[in-house]
């Protein structure tokens, strides 16, 4: 894939964010401390914020005057804003997709199909907000910190997972984090933010 | 309920001065009493103070303890229900009825066109005075019954006119006095006083008046020519 | 009860039935574009919607008087007959409860996290999708609540009701206006009966549109 971040703006409450980043490879991580603007920067490609100027191209294809829904871009936010008035079933397959087996078979979250979002452990809503991603086949998948609050014993579990769908749905990945060690047992490339700016681009 | 507010807010607004007389009075004689007021407040230095409403109902709110020294009221009966409350009384006037319509109404001329109005404005038939005139003239002549599904009752007979000068009703009956005042409305017909029930509008002195000296004199000159030239010279009818 | 309370009781429960279903398609809208979006004019909307809630009923049912009369907009247009009839009661407690409503269904709005819309958005949903699977069913039970004190509201309603509708027994002679006229007719007993009614009706509406918010903060905190 390749996702190209033109001169993309925006004002911040402490700084403004000014991107230009080509993103080709594999997975790639976006790697930064707190409040550099990974979050916002995951958005504005999801199309969730709109940027105040610049472009965001994906596989040629002009995005930034998408909405949402038109992008095919797949978004797992920190909070796994997983829908809590729909069973996991529901959320799962929120965007479609009957052919997802595949998906819910790698994840393993058969089981947990018939449950309520509110019996889930922390591990198993990472595992289906990842899966209700997927479902849809998007052309490229953000993740917002996807080991963000999950217990330190099952940090490694989870990991597992993500790199196992990794290998079976080989989507292009932009992975944000602030942990150097999940960015090297994934990624294949690091893009660093700071201040809203990329200040390094280099191959892990 | 209305009563007891009325006495709530009407005690707090008294003042303790005795130059002031309260009249509860018919709405139908609000213009005479206007003008009376101002050449009798001239003359002798009192504060006329009117609380104009329903007969019916001021009647009511004069049994639960509303503070008034003079009413003048458009029939009998509400007076004659407060028994001992009243300490004297003269009857001077009288009226008679008329049907009113919308300006652009062509439809109604005669009492009997009634059956053709969708809708007719009467002060509450049952108990306010030129309501119960209106229906018992109408029992009389034969039309009440199907004109009273259409019939809209309101509050009191100054209400009634209001609702056709709205134009939405298509005719109401209302003293002939109140006609007079009538803008977007006019007189289709009158209704003949022989077949009106007896119109009188009894004056009375309240056994409770906080001014009754000054109420007295008031009263007395209620009946003199001065006053009745008023009256008449507003559409009443001196008895 | 007797007749004609029974008469009394079903004009006004159906009545205000009627006006709430009425304004519950507005009032979302409204309440909608209230919480989730900054327009100009934002502000002179906000204030016209909650100006029934602080204007003297009578005023407005003045108002309402000329929009509606038979010199009146509504009847010069379309030739419908509102003054004076059930109508008239219709279009005055809709106007009434009107600001109550949006209110409840704007809160209800605002509490429904926008993160979950928006990650509804990348999983393809168009706006009203989103709307109906999503923000709609959050929001449920805070509008249920509105639509209840929206009812206790019409069923209250007297000011504007007695200038529009008149107070015509069988046809306009809801609960509040029924109870007036028994007083000023001096039928205190009876007025007493229905004042009972009224009591209980409202105390079961707020009662329960109370359970409804009740309901959701508890959902919320677990």
């Amino acid at each position: 894939m390749t996702l190209v971040v033109r001169d993309l703006a925006l004002p911040l409450s402490d700084f403004t964010l000014e991107v230009s980043v080509t993103l080709s490879r594999g997975t790639t991580a976006l790697y930064g401390p707190s409040g550099a603007g990974k979050t916002t920067l995951l958005e504005l490609i999801a199309g969730i914020r709109r940027p105040q100027s610049g472009s965001i191209e994906l596989d040629g294809r002009v995005i930034s005057d998408l909405p949402p829904r038109l992008r095919r871009v797949g978004y797992v936010p920190q909070d796994d804003a997983l829908f809590p008035h729909l069973s996991v079933r529901q959320n799962v397959f929120y965007g479609g997709a009957a052919k997802s087996g595949d998906i819910v078979d790698v994840l393993e979250i058969g089981p947990l199909l018939h449950r309520g979002v509110q019996q889930l452990s922390g591990g198993e809503r990472k595992r289906v907000a990842l899966a209700r991603a997927l479902v849809t086949r998007p052309d490229v998948l953000l993740l917002d910190e996807p080991l963000a609050g999950v217990d330190l014993a099952l940090r490694d579990r989870v990991l597992e997972y993500l790199v196992r769908v990794h290998e079976e749905f080989p989507v292009p990945t932009v992975y944000v984090t602030h942990h150097l060690q999940e960015v090297e047992a994934i990624c294949e490339e690091m893009v660093v933010l700071e201040r809203g700016r990329v200040v390094e681009q280099r191959k892990v | 309920m209305r009563a007891l507010f009325v006495v709530a807010i009407l005690s707090i607004s008294l003042p303790a001065a005795a130059k002031e007389i309260r009249v509860f009075a018919a709405v139908s004689l609000t213009e005479p009493l206007q003008e009376i007021e101002r050449g009798y407040e001239r003359a002798y230095g009192v504060d006329i103070v009117f609380h104009f409403g329903a007969s019916s109902l001021l009647s009511r709110q004069i049994e639960q303890g509303a503070p008034a020294d003079l009413f003048l009221s458009a029939d009998e009966a509400s007076v004659g229900r407060l028994g001992k409350l009243v300490i004297r009384r003269a009857s001077v006037l009288s009226n008679s009825l008329v049907i009113v319509v919308p300006k652009d109404n062509r439809t109604i001329t005669r009492p009997v066109h009634l059956l053709r109005a969708r809708r007719i404005a009467l002060a509450e038939p049952s108990t306010v005075p030129a309501g119960i005139y209106a229906r018992k003239w109408l029992q009389k002549i034969g039309l009440w019954q199907r004109i009273a599904p259409n019939v809209i009752p309101t509050d009191n007979v100054r209400a009634a006119l209001a609702a056709v000068e709205s134009g939405n009703v298509d005719g109401a009956i209302v003293y002939k006095t109140d006609a007079r005042i009538a803008k977007r409305s006019r007189v289709a017909c009158e209704v003949p006083r022989a077949e009106t029930p007896g119109i009188s509008y009894p004056f009375a002195l309240l056994r409770d008046a906080r001014n009754g000296e000054a109420a007295t004199k008031l009263l007395a000159y209620l009946s003199t020519k001065g006053a009745r030239d008023v009256f008449a010279k507003h559409g009443f009818l001196i008895q | 009860m007797t007749g004609e309370e029974l008469q009394i009781l079903g004009l006004t429960l159906r009545t205000a039935a009627l006006s709430t279903l009425l304004i519950l398609p507005p009032a979302l809208a409204i309440a909608w574009l209230l919480a989730r979006y900054r327009w100009p004019g934002k502000s002179i909307v906000e204030t016209l919607v909650a100006l029934p809630l602080v204007m003297p009923p009578v005023a407005t049912g003045l108002i309402l008087l000329q929009l509606l009369g038979r010199r009146g907009w509504l009847h010069r247009t379309f030739g419908i007959d509102v003054v004076f009839t059930w109508r008239a009661v219709v279009a005055a407690m809709m106007v009434m409860s009107f600001p109550l409503l949006v209110r409840a269904a704007r809160v209800a709005f605002e509490e429904v996290n926008p993160r979950l819309e928006q990650i509804a958005r990348t999983l393809g949903s168009g706006n009203a999708r989103v709307f109906l699977t999503i923000t709609l069913p959050l929001a449920a039970r805070g509008i249920v609540s509105g639509m209840l004190l929206a009812f206790a509201r019409a069923i209250g309603e007297f000011g504007a009701t007695i200038l529009v509708a008149g107070n015509i027994p069988g046809r306009t002679s809801t609960l509040s206006l029924a109870i007036y006229n028994l007083v000023q007719l001096g039928r205190d007993d009876e007025a007493f009966r229905l004042l009972a009614i009224a009591v209980a009706i409202a105390f079961l509406a707020v009662w329960t549109s109370e359970a409804f918010l009740r309901r959701t903060h508890d959902a919320r905190r677990s």
